[in-house]
């Protein structure tokens, strides 16, 4: 059943959901549980999924929680588990919380796999498909060097410790800053929870101690999007270089009209599309990796078009 | 005690029938929900294992979602409970770590005994019930609004676990906790729905059936009549808040066990989830009015909706959606039986 169809079926009154759901088919059913629902990165996962299970026909059921957190997603993957899936490729929200519902999934018969994030525990898994984060961190740290001529103070504004991706991210870029860029003075990290509010206010409070601030690294879109206003605020658009990991459209647009100056991208839409492939692999029977790699590329204010193709799109909501 | 009676206004035998059928209402509409599901997906939503997920997803909230009751009751609110869990889960964690010799970093589980898992049990009830006592004096000495209050002592709450924690979720615990509460049964039971189980059992025979829980509808019909009848209700509003911070320290341990982490992170909505839980099953947020037993209801409807949801392989978005009008409507009816009662 296609996903316009059940959009609309859901859309009616209850008594129509009769007609609703997967259809199991030869190839085999599979879940994917995202980290959380209504954010473009996983909304761009989604699609990639999506597009991919179409062409391999697969039967894929999409679910997410409605935040990104373990004591929200566990009743979610609870619900997959009773669905009983062939696959189940899972954006884990903690490393620890969530081996226990997983490992029952995987015994109940289902093959699991994890996407994007991972857990402490990959016994239980067929493989993960992971980005580089740390690497990522470190081309943050390059690019800004870069942008700033390799001496100045620079932030970094990420969220609060927890976040395995998140504080990758931070460790790579300190650890290639201590490495390469002695003359750069590191005014060390500041949290926000995903809160473009809070990030607005390091910003401002930073540029009142420090009016020779000379760069800041923005660990996701929240921050960096918060950030680009604290500067807007401040009037030091341009004089603050800014580097920022993810691709949201609104960091594209901040790319072309020079508020930030490059952009670390992931490519969400490509872990949907492997996701599916491994899946179908899986299927086959065939062996697989026990780690896939997803790329990341750092994009300038000098290729808008490499922008446009990175950016975190759902073309299929 | 024939003062308290006096000024509760006493129930006429037709009141109670159709406060049950209020109540009975939501419990038909938790029925329906079941069977929709069943009718649709029987072999997946009615499976022994999805039952039992439902319970131990339902367990935690239920802790807290009693303890809620009682602050409503009162017309009171608490929007700090699940900052509390957090708080408690975060030192309790802690003090098992640092009696178990293991060092802050440790990953997984540790070999503390249950002498270590007492302690740290302790300490989260006793924390717990300090911020709650914490909220309950602000409310009933400083006659601080309670909204107010516990707006302010959930930021305290979380701020305070993320200085005592440097924002890190404490990933270790006793590997007993995990294995014999977190996921162990008795008698097939899950031992997290037989806590919680016990919490509902005791909490609603104190409410419905004792002095105290008599007192507790007073002050919440009342609270000045009460006070002038004798009651001691600036102490009986510190108890109660006291009682909704001990169920967050409760619920704390649960977490800690289940989740085998802290999860600092999480439990975000757990003060809006357990007031719409609440309010749900049919408690008055004016206070005066209400039953532990209708909580239990109003928490299962949104964690079935969820599940059923997923299990059909409905889009995320809806659930959202439905989860709000569901409670929207639940209220709506329940006003409108009321209004129609007063009209006869």
């Amino acid at each position: 059943m296609t996903k316009p169809i059940r959009l609309a079926v859901a859309g009616l009154a209850l008594t129509c959901f009769g007609a609703v759901g997967a259809t199991a088919q030869d190839e085999g059913t599979v879940d994917l549980v995202l980290g959380s629902s209504g954010s473009p990165f996983y909304q761009a996962m989604q699609c990639g999924a999506m597009a991919r299970a179409d062409e391999l026909g697969l039967a894929l059921t999409v679910s997410a929680a409605d935040q990104f957190a373990a004591d929200a997603q566990i009743p979610v993957v609870n619900a997959v588990t009773a669905r009983g899936p062939d696959v189940a490729a899972i954006v884990p929200t903690d490393m620890q919380a969530l081996i226990a519902p997983m490992r029952e999934l995987a015994e109940r018969g289902t093959k699991v796999l994890t996407v994007d994030q991972t857990i402490s525990d990959v016994s239980i898994l067929e493989t993960q498909i992971l980005t580089d984060n740390e690497e990522g961190g470190a081309m943050a740290a390059d690019q800004l060097a870069q942008l700033i001529g390799g001496s100045g103070k620079v932030l970094v504004i990420t969220q609060p410790p927890g976040s395995l991706a998140q504080d990758a991210r931070t460790a790579g870029f300190e650890a290639a800053l201590a490495e390469n860029y002695p003359d750069i003075e590191y005014l060390g990290a500041q949290y926000q929870s995903n809160d473009p509010q809070r990030a607005a206010e390091i910003v401002t409070s930073t540029l009142s101690a420090h009016p020779d601030l000379a760069g800041i690294f923005s660990t996701n879109d929240q921050g960096a999007i918060g950030a680009i206003t604290g500067l807007r605020q401040a009037g030091a658009v341009g004089q603050v270089k800014m580097v920022a990991y993810d691709a949201a459209s609104a960091q594209v647009a901040a790319l072309k009209n020079g508020e930030l100056q490059a952009l670390i991208a992931q490519n969400p839409r490509q872990q949907g599309e492997v996701a599916m492939d491994i899946a179908a692999s899986l299927f086959a029977g065939e062996e697989v990796e026990p780690v896939t790699m997803t790329e990341i590329v750092a994009i300038t204010s000098d290729e808008p078009d490499l922008a446009d193709r990175y950016e975190y799109i759902a073309d299929c909501m | 005690m024939s003062n308290d009676i006096a000024i509760t206004k006493t129930e006429t035998a037709e009141e109670r029938f159709l406060r049950l059928v209020t109540n009975g209402w939501i419990f038909l509409l938790l029925l329906g929900l079941v069977a929709f599901f069943l009718i649709l997906r029987p072999a997946q939503f009615g499976s022994a294992y999805n039952v039992q997920q439902l319970a131990i997803n339902a367990a935690i909230l239920l802790v807290l979602a009693v303890g809620q009751t009682y602050v409503i009751m009162t017309s009171g609110i608490d929007l700090s409970v699940g900052s509390v869990l957090v708080f408690s889960s975060v030192v309790s964690a802690k003090l098992m770590l640092m009696l178990s010799g293991a060092d802050g970093t440790t990953y997984g589980t540790t070999d503390a005994g249950w002498d270590v898992i007492a302690i740290g049990t302790l300490a989260a009830l006793a924390v717990g019930a300090a911020w709650g006592a914490l909220n309950g004096v602000l409310v009933a000495i400083a006659k601080i609004p309670p909204l107010i209050v516990t707006l302010g002592s959930m930021g305290m709450a979380l701020g305070g676990a993320q200085i005592l924690s440097g924002g890190v979720d404490v990933r270790a615990m006793p590997e007993l906790l995990v294995t014999q509460i977190g996921s162990g049964r008795l008698l097939g039971i899950p031992m997290l729905v037989l806590i919680a189980a016990a919490v509902v059992i005791v909490a609603g025979i104190v409410l419905h059936l004792t002095r105290f829980g008599m007192h507790v509808f007073a002050v919440g019909s009342n609270a000045e009549a009460s006070r002038r009848n004798g009651i001691p209700t600036t102490r009986r509003l510190i108890e109660v808040y006291a009682i909704s911070g001990l169920m967050a320290g409760i619920a704390a341990v649960m977490s800690n066990a289940r989740f085998s982490t802290t999860t600092i992170n999480g439990h975000t909505m757990d003060n809006l989830a357990t007031i719409s839980a609440v309010v749900l099953g049919g408690t008055s947020l004016f206070g005066g009015r209400g039953s532990v037993f209708g909580t239990v209801v109003g928490v299962f409807i949104p964690i079935i909706l969820l599940n059923g949801f997923v299990i059909l392989g409905i889009p995320p978005f809806w659930q959202t959606v439905a989860m709000g009008a569901v409670l929207i409507l639940a209220v709506w009816i329940d006003q409108l039986k009321r209004r129609l009662r007063k009209r006869g």
